[in-house]
């Protein structure tokens, strides 16, 4: 995760803060696509409340790190903004603008705040984060081609 | 991934719903038969958090032609029920949420925060005091505090030498007699009531059976509609019979989210209550009502409104329960909120309102436009409704959507005179049928001759 296409400007002793951030949406959506499944199979409201309170710390450190690679962006050179780092910059705003209205969603009262719309929701949302993950993944790639 | 865009464009289309007006007028879902839309689900439910304001010296609420209003109690600690003694005394219940119910998503804890803005800032008394008005001008010169230290009361209703007081843990019988003051001993417990940690709708509304053998209490749900889990509505969202001599208890009628008002229609000899309905459907779902209540009967809550109206955020479906709900009787429109029923049983106001149904109307906040906030009247003829709602109090809400108060509990007095708790203007109303103190003591031939 420490390998980026963008040199991390804000960092602790060099290390970055958004790669250190980053797991917690990463595992937050994952997991309240978990609970949701268990959800719609169980029925049982714990998990709802489960995905519910997922989905509003997956927001919150999202939001921050999508703020702190932004940061890191503009703060850039301009040659490494390749093609890759905007197109994971376009599918990140995706992940969080779906996940926003997954918790309102979820901030329903009993099935529906699951079942159909909110499970759908937290699906497209780790389907984007999986195709953000592999654009950073090239992207790393091509800065790194560029820079041997 | 065609579902998926079609079910996210309908997110969208779901959340645009938020911002529509009212689809119809208040009078095609009051009465036998409401109209009721199809069902919404939202992403920001229909909001208008009315915030309090109070009555500023000399503002009282707004009566019809020929009555008069005035203030019985006054500088209270948000009053919500009020019953009328035989000597003329009123007692009323001073009660406040319990407070306490635990966050269980983020939800609760914005919710806790933006519905808080519309209650009082006066802390509830939690206690009964009697209003004593001994020249009988409308205002109480005496209040007295007869009960203090209650765990939010609500339901009160005196048989006989007893007082009964419905705390939102249990029912407490007090030796009383009407004219006293001061009571005699501290009271023992009649039956425990279901409240827990939760408890959410806490109020237990309290009346006694017209031989006084037994008592009936409303036990409200613990949520909008399951949010937290079926096992915590045991033993809620119903009305319980309580023997008076033994304490025991059975369901009476289940179903019912949020019963208050608890009382007997004379004609008739039924049980009525109205009813809190569900939440977050829409500005025009699901519609608060009244309903004489039947014994054994089963009215929906939380499988279905309205009979078979199923409501598709309670997992699992229970179509055997849905078969047996039964629709109530007489719709007073969405998210008025009623909390209080009183029939005119006095002779003082003029016949057509004889025997009706009058109706604490709280007021609402799941809806873009408010309703309630008023004190409702409906005719009743040989026992049933006989006609459309009325506004019989208002003045409740400004134009800017402030509350100077919200009424509650309502009550007739030995005179006939209606009595209104207000919980945010924190007063206890009075409404007489007859012109200004002033001019009533004034002899008629006077009147005649200033004419």
């Amino acid at each position: 995760m420490t390998d980026q296409a963008i040199q991390p400007r804000v960092a602790i002793a060099g290390v970055s803060l958004r790669a250190l951030l980053m797991p917690f949406p990463i595992a937050c959506f994952t997991g309240a696509l978990l609970t949701d499944i268990t959800y719609a199979q169980t029925a049982v409201i714990q998990w709802a409340n489960f995905s519910a309170w997922l989905l509003a710390f997956g927001m919150l450190t999202g939001g921050i790190a999508f703020l702190l690679g932004l940061i890191d962006l503009f703060l850039a050179d301009r040659y490494a903004r390749t093609a890759f780092v905007w197109a994971q910059l376009g599918v990140s705003v995706g992940v969080l603008a779906v996940a926003l209205v997954n918790n309102f969603v979820h901030a329903r009262d009993g099935w529906t705040s699951v079942v159909p719309t909110g499970l759908t929701l937290s699906v497209v949302t780790v389907l984007l984060m999986i195709l953000s993950g592999v654009l950073g993944q090239i992207a790393v790639r091509r800065a790194e081609g560029g820079r041997s | 991934m065609i579902r998926v865009s079609t079910l996210t464009a309908l997110g969208v289309v779901l959340a645009l719903g938020a911002c529509s007006k009212p689809a119809f007028p208040p009078e095609q879902q009051q009465g036998a038969n409401p109209q009721l839309p199809a069902a919404q689900q939202f992403l920001f439910p229909p909001m208008n958090i009315t915030t309090p304001v109070g009555w500023k010296d000399g503002e009282a609420p707004t009566v019809p032609a020929g009555f008069t209003i005035t203030a019985l109690g006054t500088d209270m600690k948000g009053p919500r029920n009020v019953v009328a003694l035989a000597n003329g005394d009123v007692l009323a219940v001073e009660g406040g949420g319990p407070g306490g119910e635990p966050v269980t998503r983020p939800k609760d804890l914005i919710y806790g925060i933006v519905k808080g803005r519309a209650h009082s800032p006066v802390k509830a008394g939690n206690r009964v005091v009697l209003l004593r008005d001994a020249n009988g001008d409308g205002r109480a010169e005496q209040q007295i505090v007869l009960i203090d230290n209650l765990h939010s009361p609500f339901g009160i209703v005196q048989v006989g030498d007893a007082l009964y007081v419905a705390e939102t843990d249990r029912i407490m019988r007090y030796a009383f007699t009407p004219g006293q003051t001061r009571l005699t001993g501290p009271g023992t417990v009649l039956t425990d009531l279901p409240a827990g940690e939760i408890n959410h709708h806490w109020t237990k509304s309290l009346t006694a059976s017209p031989d006084g053998t037994k008592l009936y209490v409303g036990i409200g749900s613990n949520s909008n509609i399951v949010e937290r889990g079926i096992i915590a509505e045991q033993d809620r969202a119903r009305i319980w019979e309580v023997d008076v001599a033994t304490g025991a208890t059975r369901p009476y009628a289940t179903g019912l989210r949020n019963p208050n008002g608890l009382t007997f229609e004379p004609v008739s000899g039924k049980l009525w209550a109205v009813i809190n309905e569900r939440d977050e459907l829409g500005n025009n779902l699901v519609p608060d009502y009244m309903t004489s209540v039947q014994d054994g009967a089963f009215y929906g809550w939380p499988w279905s409104y309205y009979g078979d109206h199923v409501d598709v955020r309670v997992a699992p479906r229970r179509p055997d329960m849905v078969a047996k709900a039964i629709a109530p009787d007489y719709s007073l429109g969405s998210h008025v909120a009623p909390l209080g029923l009183a029939f005119n049983t006095g002779a003082s106001f003029p016949a057509r309102y004889a025997g009706g149904a009058f109706i604490g109307e709280h007021g609402s906040w799941d809806r873009t436009v408010p309703s309630g906030y008023q004190v409702a009247f409906v005719p009743f003829a040989s026992g049933r409704p006989a006609g459309k709602v009325e506004t019989f109090v208002g003045g409740f809400l400004d134009a800017d959507n402030h509350t100077r108060g919200r009424p509650v509990g309502v009550a007739f007095d030995r005179t006939g005179a209606l009595l209104i708790a207000d919980d945010v203007g924190n007063a206890v109303w009075r409404v007489s049928a007859r012109a200004a103190p002033a001019a009533v003591a004034t002899p008629p031939a006077t009147t005649a001759a200033q004419r």
